[in-house]
């Protein structure tokens, strides 16, 4: 016995390098998916994409020109063109539609000195009537309305670790949702507004969870040595769809709510991230660099 | 900065529109005989093979926990939320947002015990940039002892000299700055403004430009085959120049308006020779095209070109790529920007370089002023640390597959081999063949020792 401890360790160093060499540099390229339609051609980096309740509209953060600044498109990639009017100068970034696509919230940073403050401002659909929802107490991002319009859940390192936080839609009666790790972030609403799901390095790394919308009742998802993120939840509640490097580079996975069948929807060696779903759910928007710039695209989800 | 008709501030003597478009027939200006005849007695390189240098400049300090110093075993705390993954050299891992430079490990060495003298951007990037704290001035703006030494560029562009078609020294990027404050040390310093670095910047939306001098809109280094508007342009320049106090430039200045006027400039700078296929593997970020762009400078006997990744150390001064002081969102910015950029154009850079035969002889070093705590902040970021962080070289000589030195468990303070950037300097002019004798000739020797274990 003496001797097969030191053998199977041998295997199993050896088994944990494949795993992690399947992972990255020697993993064959995936199969490209041949289903994606590409809406944008410009090229410039782009993330953050969200699609609005009433399908209308993509919503995104884009750097063009050296500027961070939020962005509004028609569904079909006409008429893009800069969310706020006038555009500050400042950057601004991470938009989100409200239930009835009428308003959006999103994050502003303003520079003060070598730093960046940043806060959660709402702002009309239409680019008109910005003002602050969140002040800055400290980095306040990811802010998500409920599709009931009732609550806002958003991201703060208010309490010394990056927590997942509550309020009514208006900003007031904050809560904290978690508090077991450095690092949660990324809230996406179930349809129901009941669940959140979110990323969290409670595990060892980000891997996705879920969880009440008070907080409670939190089950991991996903369980892998790779990065999780970006969660978005189906309209009809049934699928989670998310980032994932779980294959050598960023891809689309989609998976059952309860974390089960997951597969890889766009199957493509370029960086494929930030789903957002078509409100019919038949969908998802993301972005890619396919075509060698950041671009939005669009792929059919079959169940 | 020149910017041609708001040249009254200047004081210098006078220069006629004559001067000023006689001066694109030549590109070995302001060279001294006694100058050319010291360069000459010092000899050809001896050491190194290497015959261009390759800098890049990750401004703002990258976290070297989550790029080349993974500490899967450290706590949570420390090791943040990114796993380490396998390279193409059995037992080296890296952090797993660099699938692709995982790949070329074979070509690169990592140093993982670099370690500086100051927390401060301002200061540690003038000794990053010249091995040298002397003269460097910190946010709180009182300037460290000593005169600034010469950028690592200016210095091996003093040692092989003025007397190519090209400029020895260029830059693409913006000048670095903390805050408002430009930095000291990417210049010639005490070897004076000719040695300063020839500075191009590259724009997605606009392409290649020269910041020096302002053409007009339409007429971007990639159009200079249309002499015609580049007379039109110097003419207008020269009018306003003749009208104005100041009328003459200074040796930059000519050297900048000789490789315009040049006819072999525009293949200096024009992307557009490359295949579309090629940009996309550089990425089509500021800093990836900004990579082509060096490479290609490379191709064209440029000594020593350094690739600022960005002006700023901040996120937010840039706005679009911002630098890599990442204070807060640092996991965010990592994982969605900065890592998948430089991943990507890195990788492409030492593979493109391959491919062209130019690895071999171009030393390729990826590194910034200092790493990031390890100890997560309370902002979800990571602060400044200058006891232990991490640097890139490949090519011109490195032997790729190698780490040198380590740090300790949680990535603090080096556990052997402790390196500093003056030792990087000096492996630097080591590896294009600057002797000692040469570097003491020449009045360039440095306090750092040649990292012997990368060759």
């Amino acid at each position: 016995m003496h001797l097969m401890r030191p053998l199977l360790v041998l295997v199993g160093l050896f088994l944990l390098d494949a795993s992690l060499l399947s992972r990255c540099w020697a993993a064959d390229p995936p199969t490209p998916s041949p289903a994606a339609i590409r809406l944008t051609k410009d090229g410039d980096f782009k993330q953050h994409l969200q699609w609005s309740p009433d399908g209308k509209k993509l919503l995104m953060t884009r750097i063009h020109e050296g500027k961070m600044a939020l962005w509004i498109m028609n569904a079909d990639g006409s008429d893009l063109k800069l969310l706020l009017a006038p555009p500050p100068t400042t950057p601004h970034f991470d938009g989100h539609w409200s239930h009835d696509s009428k308003k959006i919230v999103y994050v502003h940073d303003i520079p003060q000195g070598t730093d960046g403050k940043l806060q959660i401002n709402t702002v009309n659909a239409d680019g008109g009537d910005s003002k602050v929802l969140i002040p800055h107490k400290a980095f306040e991002e990811s802010p998500r309305w409920s599709p009931d319009g009732k609550r806002l859940v958003w991201v703060s390192t208010r309490d010394g670790n990056q927590d997942i936080y509550c309020a009514d839609a208006e900003g007031k009666n904050i809560k904290r949702l978690t508090s077991e790790s450095p690092l949660n972030n990324n809230p996406s609403w179930s349809p129901d507004s009941k669940r959140l799901a979110f990323a969290s390095c409670r595990a060892g790394n980000f891997e996705i969870h879920v969880m009440d919308a008070d907080g409670g009742d939190v089950r991991r998802l996903t369980n892998h040595q790779a990065l999780d993120y970006w969660p978005t939840w189906s309209p009809d509640g049934k699928s989670i769809a998310f980032t994932s490097n779980r294959d050598g580079n960023y891809e689309i996975y989609v998976m059952k709510a309860d974390g089960t069948g997951v597969r890889n929807l766009t199957r493509h060696p370029a960086q494929d991230n930030y789903a957002t779903w078509s409100p019919d759910g038949k969908r998802i928007a993301f972005i890619s660099n396919r075509d060698g710039g950041h671009d939005v695209y669009v792929i059919d989800v079959k169940n | 900065m020149l910017l041609l008709g708001q040249m009254r501030a200047r004081s210098c003597q006078g220069m006629t529109r004559r001067a000023l478009l006689e001066i694109g027939v030549s590109s070995v200006l302001g060279l001294s005989l006694a100058h050319l005849l010291r360069l000459r007695a010092a000899g050809p390189p001896q050491n190194g093979t290497a015959r261009s240098v390759l800098f890049l400049w990750l401004w703002g300090g990258p976290a070297h926990l989550d790029t080349w110093d993974p500490k899967p075993s450290a706590p949570l705390e420390f090791r943040g939320p990114f796993s380490p993954i396998a390279t193409s050299v059995n037992g080296i891992r890296i952090g797993e947002l660099f699938p692709q430079v995982a790949k070329q490990a074979h070509r690169l060495a990592l140093v993982r015990s670099l370690h500086t003298a100051s927390n401060d951007h301002g200061v540690a990037g003038t000794i990053g940039l010249t091995g040298s704290s002397a003269g460097a001035v910190g946010l709180d703006g009182k300037p460290q002892s000593g005169s600034a030494r010469p950028a690592l560029g200016s210095i091996v562009a003093k040692a092989r000299g003025l007397g190519s078609k090209v400029p020895p020294f260029m830059v693409v990027g913006g000048r670095l700055h903390q805050g408002k404050k430009a930095i000291i040390g990417e210049g010639g310093g005490p070897l004076g403004a000719l040695y300063d670095p020839f500075r191009l910047e590259y724009h997605p939306a606009k392409a290649t430009t020269i910041p020096v001098l302002q053409l007009p809109n339409d007429l971007t280094p990639e159009r200079l085959g249309d002499r015609q508007r580049l007379l039109q342009a110097f003419n207008q320049a020269a009018r306003r120049m003749d009208e104005t106090p100041c009328q003459a430039l200074d040796d930059y200045h000519r050297q900048a308006f000789a490789m315009l006027a040049s006819p072999s400039a525009s293949k200096l700078f024009d992307l557009g020779r490359e295949s579309d296929a090629l940009k996309d593997r550089y990425g089509r970020t500021r800093f990836g095209q900004s990579c082509l762009l060096g490479r290609r400078l490379i191709e064209h006997g440029v000594p020593f070109v350094q690739v600022n990744w960005s002006d700023h150390v901040e996120a937010e001064e840039d706005s679009g790529d911002g630098g890599w002081d990442h204070h807060y969102r640092n996991f965010q910015i990592m994982q969605d920007r900065h890592a998948p950029w430089l991943d990507q154009a890195l990788s492409a850079l030492l593979t493109d370089l391959h491919e062209h035969g130019l690895l071999e002889r171009t030393l390729v070093v990826a590194m910034g002023e200092f790493g990031r705590s390890p100890k997560i902040n309370p902002m979800a970021g990571r602060d400044h640390w200058e006891h232990c962080y991490s640097a890139v070289l490949a090519g011109g000589g490195i032997h790729g597959g190698r780490v040198i030195g380590s740090s300790d468990a949680r990535g603090a303070h080096p556990a052997d081999h402790p390196v500093t950037p003056a030792d990087i300097a000096a492996t630097v002019q080591y590896a294009v063949g600057i002797t000692s004798e040469q570097a003491a000739t020449l009045g360039l020797s440095t306090d750092g020792k040649v990292i012997e274990e990368l060759f």
